[in-house]
């Protein structure tokens, strides 16, 4: 490089405490800096659960990251580097936050019996025995091998199914995969969309 | 112009309407340098705890703002982007522009820019010519008497010659200056998608595309080594840090605020910088009042 490089006053000042690089009094910042209260987040890629379009988000946790505290989700938003989306979400993956977090999600399987007007908290074993029993015994009872003009059409009449728009896409594929060897046909389910 | 290098806040509608003509193009970058003056003048009004800088740092635009004018009105044909022979047309701007600066300035930095003034042209210009080839944010003169000179290069497309920075990702594509600071947009085809960052060239003033999740200062992806501190004092601005390289720098989020305008909002988030520095980490680059 042909240009003079002559030494020049470094406009560092550094003055000690109170005052900024270039010597501003920063006294008021840092009055202010000490009543602040602030919270620690991280920004985690993911993949929105609903559909096989398969989404980019991006999950807002918030937590100091201590072993024994459980980070709580505090925003979810489309992912804007993600070559699918590129930012943007429907709005069911939009509402992602709300399914995760939310105090009217239920925790364990519940129960109508028939004639009943409330629902009943019921175990995991004891509702997976009464559903097998229960699938078992309508599919025998109802299932039709063969139409009336013979021929083969292995249906099971007897049983619908439908999920919840919260299904994700691998449980739906699952839901679709069970049913179909069951012979069900009246099958809804949110994969569909 | 490339839209990678499309400068800040330029609307799409100001975009699609600006026509090939020099002249719309000059009044809608001098209305980027006044919207930066006015939303600093704004913000110094509210008398808060960063009121003084912000003085300071309005004071600061209006001189940019003029040596802004001054480029763009009197020099004839575009720039060459050597500084060497673009000088003559800042010329008999510097010396002025440079102790209005020192006036509005406290003390140190007064005298120190009064000194570099009474030394006379020739080292102003020296001094710029040495930051230009080796820049630094501790050289406060030359960054701030370059920025408009290093905009107008950028706005005209002439890539700086004979500087020999890095070319990475988080340089900027444009002159290879560090990133002064980060910007959350809106997405331009869909108001509720997530935010698009970008960082900000501290030299050139450029904005240019760059991934969330990501240190600009050491490249960390990993997630749980980057951490985003946020206060409700100041919503619309968060600490990107990164516990990898021990960097930080501010992001301004227009999605939150979309009046903000990121080179002033940041520095009126004067108290996060000093919060930042208190809790270990350092800063990419040193904004114009030192933090």
């Amino acid at each position: 490089m042909h240009i003079s490089r002559r030494a020049f006053i470094q406009t560092t000042v550094i003055g000690g405490a109170g005052l900024s690089a270039f010597g501003f009094d920063v006294g008021p910042a840092y009055a202010q800096a000490r009543t602040l209260k602030i919270q620690r987040t991280t920004e985690t890629r993911s993949t929105c659960p609903y559909c096989s379009v398969s989404c980019g988000v991006i999950i807002h946790t918030l937590g100091d990251r201590a072993k024994n505290a459980i980070p709580q989700v505090v925003h979810v938003e489309g992912d804007p580097d993600h070559p699918i989306n590129r930012g943007t979400l429907c709005p069911k993956g939009a509402s992602l936050e709300q399914d995760i977090v939310n105090e009217r999600r239920l925790l364990k399987p519940q129960v109508r019996r028939p004639g009943s007007d409330r629902w009943e908290d019921i175990s995991w074993d004891h509702a997976i025995a009464e559903i097998a029993d229960r699938v078992k015994k309508t599919r025998d009872a109802t299932f039709v091998e063969k139409d009336q003009r013979g021929r083969t059409v292995n249906r099971c009449e007897g049983i619908a199914f439908t999920g919840g728009c919260t299904d994700t896409n691998e449980f739906n594929y699952l839901v679709v995969k069970t049913m179909r060897s069951l012979g069900v046909v009246y099958l809804e389910n949110q994969a569909r969309v | 112009m490339n839209q990678v290098f499309a400068l800040e806040n330029f609307s799409r509608k100001a975009f699609s309407q600006a026509s090939p003509r020099r002249g719309s193009m000059m009044l809608s970058m001098r209305d980027v340098w006044r919207q930066r003056l006015q939303r600093a003048e704004a913000l110094a009004a509210r008398g808060d705890s960063m009121s003084q800088l912000l003085a300071f740092y309005a004071a600061l635009l209006r001189v940019q703002l003029r040596l802004y004018a001054h480029l763009r009105a009197s020099h004839n044909g575009a720039p060459s982007g050597a500084l060497e022979q673009d000088l003559p047309a800042l010329g008999s701007e510097l010396r002025p522009a440079l102790l209005a600066i020192a006036q509005a300035a406290p003390d140190a930095l007064a005298t120190a820019g009064q000194q570099l003034g009474d030394a006379g042209q020739a080292a102003i210009e020296d001094a710029l010519l040495s930051f230009w080839y080796a820049p630094s944010d501790r050289l406060f003169y030359p960054k701030a008497l370059l920025q408009p000179y290093a905009q107008w290069l950028a706005e005209a497309g002439i890539t700086p010659r004979g500087r020999e920075l890095a070319r990475t990702d988080n340089r900027c594509p444009f002159c290879g200056g560090v990133p002064q600071l980060s910007v959350l947009h809106v997405a331009d085809d869909s108001p509720a998608a997530g935010g698009g960052r970008k960082l900000q060239c501290a030299t050139c003033l450029t904005e240019w595309p760059f991934r969330r999740v990501l240190c600009a200062h050491c490249g960390e992806e990993d997630e749980r080594k980057l951490a985003y501190f946020h206060s409700a004092a100041f919503d619309h601005l968060r600490v990107d840090a990164c516990d990898t390289c021990q960097h930080y720098l501010k992001s301004v989020d227009l999605t939150r605020l979309g009046i903000a305008v990121p080179l002033v909002d940041e520095v009126a988030g004067a108290p996060l910088d000093i919060w930042a520095r208190e809790h270990g980490y350092t800063k990419i680059e040193l904004n114009l009042v030192g933090l």
